[in-house]
């Protein structure tokens, strides 16, 4: 029985001793990593607006895809809206945000983070990735299937379908909801 | 006698038992984030820290962990080397963590590092089992690196590097950037390129054996 109190103190020392070490390098880093991840979605919001005014975010707990919107306005007129987006791709949730016209057409697109494979799933950073998605959804459909997509573009996503699946998916979706909205 | 012993521990990772060819050990991570040169390298350094630091550590404390136990100190250990590792990068160079990223937290079920702290460190001085560790961490470095570089320049015609300054790191090698032979990229590839190494690595060691 003793042995088994000492086996157990001394594992339990072990943790205590790793916690205390995590719990303190955590306290020097998190701050820091709140920091660059704040900078790095207004970034990201910067880089879809297409030019026009990003307007106050709206949460939306109703939809498990959309997690905000933020309207964009030009001169004080509605003009479109960005919209965070929850896909899930290959290595599991994604998060991209796109920026939609008032028609759903869509205007840019940008990956913020995944877990998809280097080299593969993961080629969705690239910004000219998105490119087969802008301009469509508003007359034009928003390809979710490779037959839509063009000889060259569908071999750009081979090897990677389950991630262009879930991103075009969550672009479509996008697009409707932006419809929905009718400008408000 | 003693110096050649430590030379010995240090090279010994490198070929003779090298890790992936050898002894086998971490083909989860080899065949995963050898898609590309620079995966293998980010992957490879992240492997020789957590493996240093956890090699040192887990022989200062041999005689602290109790046999039974030895498995989860470990694991503890090991984790926390990476989680530390993890969000140091996260903070600091955020660069390198983005480009790292599912890889790093993989690390703590690299099997390389269990197997060397079981196999190793746990019998061996301070002094040898850091020098096993960068034996080793070499060894993987180049066996990753070597498998990354044909997978990358078959698979997708280029060579991906770490961008510096103005050039942004990727050699494209002409004819193949054209028309590469895509399987390599792709994970029947990777464990086709593997078995024919494997089968290369065994024919060497066997001649080498042979004559001598």
């Amino acid at each position: 029985m003793k042995t088994y109190f000492k086996v157990a103190g001394i594992l339990g020392l072990i943790c205590a001793v790793a916690a205390v070490i995590l719990a303190w390098v955590n306290s020097v880093t998190a701050p820091k990593i709140a920091e660059y991840d704040q900078s790095q979605t207004l970034m990201a919001l910067e880089a879809v607006s297409g030019g026009f005014d990003i307007g106050e975010k709206r949460f939306d707990d109703t939809s498990d895809t959309v997690s905000y919107i933020i309207p964009l306005t030009q001169n004080g007129k509605s003009a479109g809206y960005i919209l965070e987006l929850n896909a899930t791709g290959y290595g599991g949730a994604m998060k991209l945000v796109a920026s939609y016209d008032l028609a759903g057409e869509i205007i840019a697109v940008k990956m913020l983070s995944n877990s998809e494979t280097p080299g593969i799933g993961k080629k969705s950073e690239d910004p000219s990735y998105m490119d087969k998605f802008i301009g469509t959804g508003g007359d034009g459909e928003v390809p979710t299937s490779k037959s839509q997509l063009s000889s060259d573009q569908a071999q750009a996503v081979s090897g990677a379908t389950v991630t262009f699946t879930g991103i075009s998916k969550a672009l479509d979706y996008g697009s409707d909801y932006v419809r929905k909205q009718g400008g408000r | 006698m003693m110096a050649n012993k430590h030379l010995h521990e240090l090279t010994k990772g490198i070929f003779k038992e090298n890790p992936t060819f050898i002894i086998m050990l971490g083909m989860c991570p080899t065949l995963g984030v050898t898609t590309q040169v620079v995966n293998a390298l980010g992957m490879s350094a992240g492997v020789l820290f957590v493996l240093l630091c956890s090699n040192v550590m887990i022989s200062l404390l041999k005689n602290v962990i109790p046999d039974s136990v030895r498995i989860p100190a470990y694991v503890v250990v090991i984790a926390s080397f990476v989680t530390i590792v993890e969000m140091v990068m996260h903070a600091f160079v955020p660069s390198v963590y983005k480009a790292l990223g599912v890889y790093l937290p993989l690390i703590v079920v690299n099997c390389i590092i269990l197997g060397r702290a079981e196999a190793f460190a746990n019998k061996n001085t301070v002094l040898d089992s850091a020098l096993d560790a960068i034996g080793m961490s070499i060894g993987f470095t180049l066996a990753l690196t070597l498998i990354a570089l044909i997978r990358e320049v078959f698979g997708a015609g280029t060579i991906t590097l770490i961008p510096i300054g103005d050039w942004d790191g990727v050699v494209s090698i002409p004819g193949l950037r054209t028309w590469p032979v895509r399987i390599m990229t792709l994970a029947a590839g990777a464990l086709l390129l593997m078995g024919y190494l494997k089968a290369f690595f065994g024919w060497y060691s066997e001649k080498k054996q042979k004559r001598g």
